[in-house]
């Protein structure tokens, strides 16, 4: 069952400026997908236009089949959503929101509400403003899947967080994952998080999809090529051939990112264009990132 | 048994799994019968995806090394030390291809990996004894 479907979603602020320009995927239910690409890509645009909090100005996104603007009561419902700017009432009492959240989700689940309470010890009678940013992120994260929603939102939800309130973080999306199967779409900056929590990734660059694969995929059959300087080859000249999806220019070597095995790059690069000085191999997720993110145009 | 991850490497996560278990088997530290730690244990412990667990699991199942159970857990099979010796020796043909491009590439020589497997079945032979002689406490593989 698809859960959300983005189809030819273009957003712009400034007229001309497109921030989205066509983007389209879907998610079936149960994926994880790790939503991901450069500070200004486009990801939380992406994700608020799938919140329903803006409108895309052409193309469609669907959650649950349902539109979130026209229909954001019945999306909602079933969403969980916590981001890195999130901001709850600084003067209402930490169980005084837990208390509003539980009386607009028809679906609460007191133990689990309890349960993250007592493992986060959220200290229920602390105003929010009083809160340490750790702490007030796990009460959005507690307000966010107690209704034990079908589809979670995490835009950056790590954000700002040191490793240990990360790590809660996450074990808390996995057991919701272990427990209910939950589908989850975040973005995150964090590549070891990604590795732990996706089994897919969307990278967005310039406004579009640059890569959609199964992460262990994008980690067996992508690899990246150091291609010493010379004369024989250009950055366009790796460019144009099919399966190179970025060239990073280096001080000594072109690095190229290839969908293809490390071996295959390398039949292709020294074998059939004979180029001297390759070296070819798989690439670790933080790395692609920054080959990617650094090296289109 | 221990697993230990590391996001970042260069392994996916599911082939560190896969590749824990499986070396455990090998060494002797997971016997035939032993029952492994669920899958959502698993994922919870290691702080990964549940899928990604599965998809280990269901890989090493596939070599025959572990089996599932319905309602009764994963178990280290009894034929997982002695399936088909053609189609094993076959499955080692792609990591002993990397090994020697990555010795090649490293500028190791072919005697260096010869003398390089000798000392690590020597390595394996010792914990493997060491295993016979602590007899197996029955706990299973899940003393985490």
């Amino acid at each position: 069952m698809t859960i959300v479907d983005f189809q030819d979603v273009h957003r712009a602020y400034t007229e001309g400026d497109d921030v989205l320009a066509g983007v389209s995927f879907s998610i079936a239910s149960g994926q994880v997908v790790g939503l991901l690409g450069k500070n200004g890509a486009g990801k939380t645009t992406l994700l608020r236009i799938a919140m329903g909090m803006i409108d895309a100005q052409k193309g469609s996104a669907r959650v649950f089949g349902l539109d979130p603007r026209t229909e954001p009561l019945d999306v909602k419902r079933r969403v969980g959503y916590v981001s890195e700017d999130q901001i709850l009432p600084p003067q209402l009492r930490v169980d005084g929101v837990i208390a509003l959240h539980k009386s607009l989700f028809p679906t609460w689940d007191d133990e689990l509400a309890r349960g993250m309470i007592e493992r986060f010890s959220i200290p229920g009678r602390q105003k929010i403003k009083t809160l340490s940013k750790g702490q007030a992120r796990q009460v959005a994260l507690l307000c966010a899947v107690a209704h034990r929603p079908e589809l979670l939102v995490l835009d950056e939800p790590a954000g700002g967080l040191d490793p240990a309130a990360r790590r809660d973080f996450l074990e808390t999306s996995i057991q919701l994952l272990n427990e209910s199967g939950t589908t989850i779409l975040f973005s995150s900056h964090y590549m070891t998080d990604v590795e732990r929590l996706a089994d897919r990734i969307v990278m967005l660059h310039d406004g579009r999809v640059l890569i959609d694969t199964e992460l262990d995929e994008l980690r067996e059959s992508y690899s990246l090529a150091l291609v010493q300087r010379q004369t024989d080859v250009s950055r366009e000249g790796l460019l144009a051939l099919d399966a190179c999806l970025g060239v990073r220019d280096r001080a000594d070597a072109l690095h190229a990112v290839f969908e293809l095995e490390p071996t295959r790059v390398e039949a292709l690069l020294s074998g059939e264009m004979g180029l001297r000085e390759v070296r070819c191999t798989r690439i670790a997720l933080e790395e692609m990132f920054i080959e990617l993110a650094g090296g289109q145009s | 048994m221990q697993i230990v991850i590391t996001a970042g490497s260069e392994l996916p996560i599911y082939r560190q799994v896969m590749r824990q278990i499986s070396d455990a088997i090998a060494g002797g530290r997971l016997r035939p019968g032993d029952k492994l730690t669920s899958q959502r244990q698993l994922a919870e412990q290691l702080v990964i995806a549940p899928l990604t667990v599965k998809k280990a699991y269901d890989e090493l199942e596939r070599e025959g090394l572990i089996r599932t159970e319905r309602g009764r857990g994963t178990f280290v099979t009894t034929m997982a030390l002695e399936l088909d010796p053609g189609e094993q020796r076959e499955r080692l043909r792609d990591p002993a291809r990397q090994l020697l491009s990555r010795a090649h590439l490293a500028g190791v020589s072919f005697d260096e990996v010869v003398s390089l497997l000798e000392e690590e079945r020597a390595e394996l032979d010792c914990e493997r004894q060491r295993r016979t002689e602590t007899p197996n406490d029955g706990s299973g593989g899940t003393d985490s």
